[in-house]
């Protein structure tokens, strides 16, 4: 090659060599911010529900006094999905409700007095709401005769084998010279979800003809469907809120819950939180868990 | 022109003329389709915007919609979903260009029928199973290998968006550079050049627009992505901005999955409804401003094809040559600058050194060398993505082949999926593809024979060709949120299988119409004069000598979209999927279907981990089962028709 070719081949060099530097640059940069990270101590990784959930709803109230959330709080779309990332996550802190407490996550004392279904029903558990089916005017027919079978001791066994607390005083349910067919459909609450689905199983047993269908998708989700008509009964794991009041639905309590702040098994920072120290950590006032040990 | 002796000419004309509008209105269905989206998307998102105004709901810093008070700032949600795009583009650019090349150039055949279909396959995922790898995997390694508190990050949502958008960026390009002129190659061989010196200098610039293009398209793909990001990029509940910027440890919420999570649970009619219907209209704009982009530098190379271009010098060639120096030694000295502050003194001596000591080594290689050392970067890139879909399959059939059984596959679900099978959700997804295709093909190829049989082209033919573009660059989840906002709230359907097959139908629309035209166009014209000239009516001529030998053409593209209805999540998550073991019997009830089982264990259920892996490799050998069929109907049909 003459030496007459090579300004080109020089700038395309230089075009190489600036990309590669710019490559570098971004990559040096980016993990430095990784490094500096580590040199704090273990980081609380702030995991919660969407902001349309009940269980948010009821935190955020109750917890948080109203007060904002710390801009890290990761966001999930259920109770299942907080307890699954919370235990992945060594750092993580988590609220779900009681009946998605397992092997796989630390449930925390709170105030020291810890989340099990008898403190919740004695009232020394701080943190429990009801739970709520809502109809479009009073219910009737499938959705009536569905929700006596929850309100019942059979139905209140189910609320309780899920980890949730029942409602005390049954009676029997009876479906003697009743039948039902057609279809009945439930969505909402994802707290309020696995109760529904296991109860809809023996429900169907009692009457063959009838279909039922129970999705998931959130407390606002069921009280909007139900409003609207697309399902007959909604789950709620919140109460109305001011502007849903005027949407003609009757409530009925099936059950309570507790709100287990959970974290993962390989955290041995802490034992148990106040609801003080709750508060400030979903505030981001507390943000690593050794600064939790000294306070 | 049949005589005017003919007893059937009038009823005849009348026929031909039926026909003619028919296949009118399902070549404008495609407009009247993406009218309405825009149209329902504006009327929901227009009481937001109202309320908050335009400039405070785009630059506001804070998404807080269930505060108090509410904040409507949508500002952090368009960085995270414009920072999500640039990481993924920084992993598929260098890979999807280096396997094009490779496609293309250097392959040999028997290389390459292997290549090819592979990285198809990767197309065949559906995006809520590279979700659930990411969820499960990914997440878990890089909080483990980089020591960060979380892994679901930025970086997470960018490595799979980047691993998605590689097939749709590799296939373009490579027939970009495929397409250049064999004359140019040969030309450059000839004077001596190596195979690299021409694929640098002559074919990838050459190729460039048609690469350019490609890239746009893979932008537009990864910016209108919503349930891999969904589920591995944290979603922080304000929507955060990375400190510092180049963070890439931070999490990040983008439009989609603010989309995607809030959808299902909002009041309709409230004020946080209108503002989700905004954030689907900012992120429709930014893709269909992607995608209009992609069509313009595509329809330029179709014209610069057919003349011979001449470039105007405003500078003569040596000014031209310093002014370049001086830009790039500015910002090479700004990067400098940056890396200095950012690693210190020592690391950016290091590195300024090796980058001077490969600037000398490169003077001193021979072409030879050179290109050995491109050869081995290119194929470099091909082997790094198979190894991604190879890791990626091995995962899901390593994890899924322990739960599948007959049992898994013909029956019902039991304890929240945790046990039991799938099969109300194989069938749910059955009936909704079915549908979707039922309503998608009769429209898509009626538009695409109006469009290339029965039109020249013109004013009107530019207008259905832009709307089926539009439709095709549209996000799934913009789908969904207008499905749900007309099918199930406005024409009161509920959540209903029939809800869903609509919205999907129009989702596979523009593909069907694209791969039908194909199919018309490479039958000769030739055959038609024929038909036509022995007295066939125009339809005569379309239904008994055009389509028969179109038909494997049309069906190929009719299984494509079959196979991209089964695996989309998204257009079906707020119009008709429940969580249920139940088998619909009527249109009007909800269905389960695959991805949204698989979606809702793997996010929602504790403990399912077999039936997620389960459902996960059926949902994988369903789609990629559809994507196999056309691929070989696709070669078959091209080896066997010879005109």
């Amino acid at each position: 090659m003459s030496q007459h070719t090579t300004p080109p081949h020089r700038k395309n060099i230089g075009i190489v060599l600036l990309t590669l530097l710019l490559l570098t640059t971004l990559g040096v940069t980016m993990f430095s911010g990784c490094t500096q990270q580590q040199t704090q101590g273990t980081s609380i990784v702030l995991i919660g529900r969407d902001s349309a959930s009940g269980t948010r709803d009821f935190f955020w109230t109750n917890v948080m006094g109203k007060t904002n959330f710390s801009q890290n709080l990761l966001e999930k779309n259920s109770n299942g999905a907080i307890q699954l990332t919370v235990a992945q996550t060594p750092g993580a802190i988590g609220y779900v409700g009681l009946g998605f407490i397992d092997a796989t996550v630390k449930a925390l004392p709170i105030n020291n007095v810890a989340p099990t279904v008898a403190h919740v029903l004695d009232n020394t558990y701080p943190i429990s709401r009801d739970l709520y089916m809502f109809t479009k005017g009073n219910a009737t027919g499938a959705a009536l005769e569905f929700i006596l079978y929850i309100q019942s001791t059979e139905g209140q066994a189910i609320v309780q084998h899920e980890g949730f607390v029942p409602i005390q005083n049954t009676t029997h349910y009876s479906n003697a010279g009743k039948t039902l067919s057609g279809t009945l459909t439930l969505s909402g609450s994802t707290t309020v979800f696995p109760i529904a689905e296991k109860a809809s199983t023996s429900f169907k047993t009692l009457y063959p003809n009838l279909q039922i269908t129970v999705s998931p998708g959130g407390s606002g989700a069921g009280i909007t469907a139900v409003s609207q008509g697309t399902v007959n009964i909604g789950m709620s794991s919140r109460n109305l809120q001011p502007s849903e009041t005027t949407l003609g639905l009757v409530r009925y309590t099936i059950g309570k819950d507790g709100i287990a702040i959970i974290v993962n098994p390989q955290n041995t920072y802490v034992t148990g939180l106040t609801l003080t120290q709750i508060k400030a950590i979903y505030q981001g006032q507390i943000t690593t868990w050794n600064q939790l040990q000294t306070t | 022109m049949p005589t005017s002796s003919w007893p059937t000419r009038k009823s005849r004309t009348l026929r031909e003329n039926g026909i003619r509008l028919l296949l009118f209105l399902a070549a404008f269905s495609a407009v009247i389709v993406i009218f309405s989206i825009i149209y329902f998307l504006f009327q929901d998102a227009f009481p937001i915007f109202q309320k908050v105004g335009i400039i405070q709901f785009i630059a506001g810093m804070r998404w807080n919609p269930t505060g108090t008070p509410p904040l409507y700032g949508a500002f952090p949600l368009i960085v995270g979903t414009l920072l999500v795009t640039i990481g993924a583009m920084a992993i598929a650019i260098p890979l999807s260009l280096g396997s094009a090349i490779f496609i293309s150039e250097i392959a040999t055949p028997r290389l390459k029928a292997v290549i090819k279909p592979a990285i198809e396959l990767l197309a065949g995922i559906p995006s809520v199973v590279f979700g659930f790898f990411g969820l499960i995997i990914l997440t878990t390694w890089i909080q483990t290998t980089f020591n960060v508190p979380t892994g679901e990050t930025w970086l997470a949502g960018s490595i799979l968006l980047g691993i998605m958008a590689i097939p749709t960026i590799t296939s373009v390009a490579e027939d970009a550079i495929s397409s250049v002129p064999k004359e140019y190659k040969e030309g450059s061989l000839a004077l001596g050049a190596t195979r690299w010196q021409t694929i640098r200098r002559v074919l990838v610039p050459t190729a460039m627009s048609g690469i350019t293009a490609a890239i746009i398209l893979g932008i537009g793909r990864a910016i209108g992505e919503t349930m891999a990001v969904l589920m591995v990029c944290g979603n922080p509940t304000y929507g955060l901005i990375p400190q510092p910027i180049t963070n890439i440890f931070t999490p990040i919420k983008t439009l989609t999955a603010t989309l995607g999570i809030e959808m299902g649970e909002v009041a309709a009619g409230s004020n946080h409804y209108y503002a989700l219907f905004g954030l689907a209209l900012i992120l429709l704009i930014i893709t269909l401003a992607v995608n209009i982009l992609a069509t313009v530098i595509l329809g330029r190379l179709r014209e610069k094809k057919a003349q011979i271009t001449t470039k105007k010098h405003l500078f003569p060639q040596k000014t031209k040559t310093q002014m370049k120096q001086a830009v790039y030694l500015l910002i090479g000295l700004t990067l400098i600058l940056l890396l200095f502050t950012a690693a210190g003194p020592l690391i950016t001596i290091l590195i300024v050194l090796i980058l001077i000591t490969a600037y000398y080594l490169n003077k001193r290689f021979t072409e030879k060398i050179k290109q050995r050392l491109a050869f081995f970067i290119l194929g470099a890139t091909i082997v790094t993505i198979l190894i991604i879909l190879g890791i990626i399959l091995a995962y899901i059939i390593g994890n899924g082949l322990p739960a599948l059984n007959i049992d898994f596959l013909t029956q019902g679900p039991t304890n929240l999926g945790r046990t039991g099978g799938i099969f109300p959700s194989i069938i749910g997804t059955l009936y909704l593809v079915a549908g979707a295709i039922a309503i998608a093909l009769p429209l898509g190829v009626g538009a695409a024979i109006y469009l290339h049989e029965y039109t020249k082209e013109g004013t009107i033919t530019k207008i259905i060709r832009a709307a089926a573009d539009l439709l095709n660059g549209t996000p799934s989840i913009v789908f969904g949120l207008f499905g749900f906002a007309f099918f199930v709230l406005y024409l009161k359907l509920g959540f209903s299988l029939l809800a869903g097959q609509i919205t999907l139908a129009f989702m596979i629309l523009p593909t069907i119409i694209r791969t039908t035209e194909e199919a018309l166009i490479s039958i000769p014209n030739t055959i038609r004069e024929g038909s036509l000239a022995l007295g066939a009516t125009k339809w005569q001529t379309t239904r008994n000598v055009v389509l028969p030998p179109a038909a494997p053409g049309i069906l190929t593209g009719a299984i494509l979209g079959i196979g991209r209805a089964a695996g989309e999540t998204a257009p079906i998550l707020f119009t008709a999927v429940v969580f249920s073991n139940y088998i619909p019997n009527s249109i009007l009830q909800p269905v389960n279907a695959l991805p949204y089982h698989l979606f809702t264990l793997a996010t929602s259920v504790p403990g399912s981990q077999t039936n997620q892996a389960g459902t996960a490799l059926v949902l994988l050998l369903l789609v990629i089962g559809f994507y196999l069929i056309a691929i070989l109907l696709r070669s078959r049909y091209q080896k066997t028709t010879k005109w």
